[in-house]
């Protein structure tokens, strides 16, 4: 009975030292690993849509709260701002609009000063191959680059692909989201 | 000196995994460039010295009935902080490596060397232990991982992200590629160990003629 | 997914994603004990028992453990506990309901528990975010892979006993060498399941 008692102590003091250690490591990992994986994965997009900035959008990341979703859990809107000589002059964000076959996630760059668009990237879809997923292609994306966001941006204002309208609208529709996010928080976003 | 040879002996008597006929699946899976092979070695000895390390402090301590588990949570956790480091730290070689740096638990050189020298050793001895054999290993990694790079693919890569990498056969050549594809590791290992066999039993001859 | 979706998806995991000649998974009892058919056909029953169960285990560890108390960064130690847990609990049972079985896997049982490949599919299956069916025939199917290449080695290695090899290749190397020829055998599947 001793014996077993002894084991029992032993390995319920080292599992129980090892998830002390662990659960430290994981503290103080916690930040680098989203900065690590943001820069990773996101930063070719928001290099397609910012250009001229001396900073890390991903370092200068701001987080907006935008409430909470089915579980409970925060969700944050992840800002990339670009900025020269320290100050803010576009920032770079990600929105969803839904398109033929499911959501597109379109990174959009939206210049501060003349609240046009500096450029868009789209980086998750599942549209059709050969038709809607076509939204990828350079000649449709740029067509977005310097359309102003004073009003809402419709099908007309950028080239449209022929044969895939409910993917564009998907496209336009994440767009318009981005312009009424940014309307909305624009201080909090070029702070 | 006695610590000197715990520490040497890792680079050629008990060379991983020539020598010491361990840690196979991660050589032949990481070796597909020289970085990703010395980022392993390097991974894989930060949990060999650490695991050698606690392992050797505790050794009193564990019952023999439960000593396997003991060591399986101590190795493990380990390999969970190198996870947590590298995922932080070294994102890239974190990506390349993959799945094997979970899978650095299971790696029978770091279970063999708990059972075989840290479960009997002092402190100091099991990190000598550990950091031979675990540099060993490195070398090894690295010298294979540079084999095949330069064959199958015509670059040495040494710090991707510093810009270290260098094209070594230049522009006109045409790439091995069944050197850095599966086929390619298992024959580059079997070729290369059939050379350190060579000079194993070169040297052990040149040792017997010295001694008669 | 229909049913050829679910034949497709066997013949990839056991041919064209080979886990022991394509993914590296399971090498060191491979080279050790393919030399016999009749160990090999040990440590290939051994490893389809315990990599299914294996598989479906863990995966109820993942879903309902480490994603609820968001501690997924501990998955690997969860998972190689679960499987060292499981695998003396199989010795267990085994040994009290069915001996001949137990004596028949002998010490490839307690092996199994440092065997990548069962630690590296169970991985797979959460990164590949299967749900709990299509983590049941991926494990089973994966198993059969591992046993279908084990079993041909052995096969292969039985026959050149009888060769003459130069002698610095004897032993390890040999093998090494030989299943790269078996590995370059299998990537022929490559373009067989459209991936």
């Amino acid at each position: 009975m001793r014996e077993i008692l002894k084991l029992a102590v032993v390995l319920t003091v080292i599992c129980a030292a090892s998830g002390f250690l662990l659960a430290l490591v994981h503290g103080f990992t916690k930040a680098p690993i989203e900065y690590a994986v943001l820069k990773n994965v996101k930063e070719p997009a928001i290099k397609a849509v910012l250009t001229g900035f001396d900073n890390d959008p991903v370092k200068d990341l701001v987080k907006i709260p935008m409430g909470k979703d089915k579980k409970g859990k925060a969700i944050d809107l992840k800002v990339f701002p670009a900025k020269k000589a320290g100050k803010t002059f576009a920032v770079a964000f990600e929105t969803s609009a839904n398109g033929y076959h499911g959501p597109i996630g379109v990174m959009i760059g939206i210049d501060a000063d003349k609240k046009d668009i500096s450029g868009i990237s789209i980086v998750s879809h599942s549209e059709t191959p050969g038709l809607g997923a076509r939204i990828v292609q350079a000649n449709f994306t740029d067509s977005f680059k310097g359309k102003s966001l004073e009003k809402e941006l419709t099908k007309e204002d950028i080239d449209a692909l022929s044969g895939a309208t409910l993917s564009t609208n998907g496209v336009v529709a994440a767009v318009n989201q981005a312009r009424e996010l940014f309307d909305k928080y624009r201080d909090q976003m070029l702070q | 000196m006695a610590l000197m040879k715990d520490f040497t002996k890792g680079f050629w008597d008990l060379l991983p995994p020539f020598r010491l006929v361990l840690g196979l699946c991660p050589t032949l899976a990481v070796t597909t460039s020289a970085e990703n092979g010395y980022g392993m070695g390097l991974a894989t000895t930060f949990v060999l010295v650490g695991s050698n390390l606690l392992i050797s402090l505790l050794r009193k301590v564990i019952p023999s009935k439960v000593r396997i588990a003991a060591f399986i949570v101590i190795i493990a956790s380990f390999v969970v902080v190198v996870e947590l480091l590298m995922q932080a730290y070294v994102f890239g070689l974190y990506q390349s490596l993959g799945i094997f740096i979970p899978l650095i638990v299971v790696n029978c050189i770091i279970l063999g060397r708990a059972e075989a020298f840290a479960a009997k050793n002092g402190p100091l001895p099991s990190i000598m232990d550990g950091l031979g054999i675990g540099l060993g290993f490195t070398l090894s990694l690295f010298t294979l991982g540079a084999i095949r790079e330069i064959l199958g693919a015509g670059t040495l890569t040494l710090v991707a992200k510093a810009g270290l990498a260098f094209n070594i056969m230049g522009e006109g050549y045409e790439p091995f590629t069944f050197m850095v594809r599966a086929p390619g590791a298992f024959v580059c290992l079997g070729c290369l160990l059939a050379v350190i066999n060579y000079v194993s039993v070169k040297l052990d001859e040149r040792k017997r003629r010295a001694q008669s | 997914m229909s049913f050829g979706d679910y034949l497709l998806f066997i013949v990839g995991a056991i041919l064209v994603n080979n886990i022991l000649l394509a993914k590296f998974l399971g090498n060191c009892p491979f080279l050790g004990v393919s030399r016999r058919m009749d160990t090999a056909t040990g440590m290939s029953m051994a490893v389809i028992f315990v990599m299914t169960m294996a598989g479906m285990t863990t995966w109820v560890v993942q879903y309902f453990l480490l994603v609820p108390l968001e501690i997924e960064y501990l998955q690997t130690i969860a998972f190689i506990l679960v499987i060292a847990a499981l695998v003396q609990l199989v010795e267990i049972v085994m040994q009290k309901t069915m001996p001949a079985l137990y004596r028949a896997l002998g010490i490839f049982l307690p092996l199994i528990t440092t065997n990548c490949a069962v630690l590296g599919v169970a991985i797979i299956n959460i990164s590949s975010e299967y749900d709990f069916f299509d983590t049941l025939i991926f494990s089973f199917a994966s198993a059969l892979g591992y046993s279908l290449a084990l079993v041909l080695f052995a096969g292969i290695r039985e026959r050149y006993v009888l060769a003459r090899i130069p002698k610095v290749f004897e032993g390890t190397a040999i093998g090494l060498v030989t299943a790269g020829f078996l590995a370059l055998a299998f990537s022929g599947f490559a373009g067989l399941v459209g991936h």
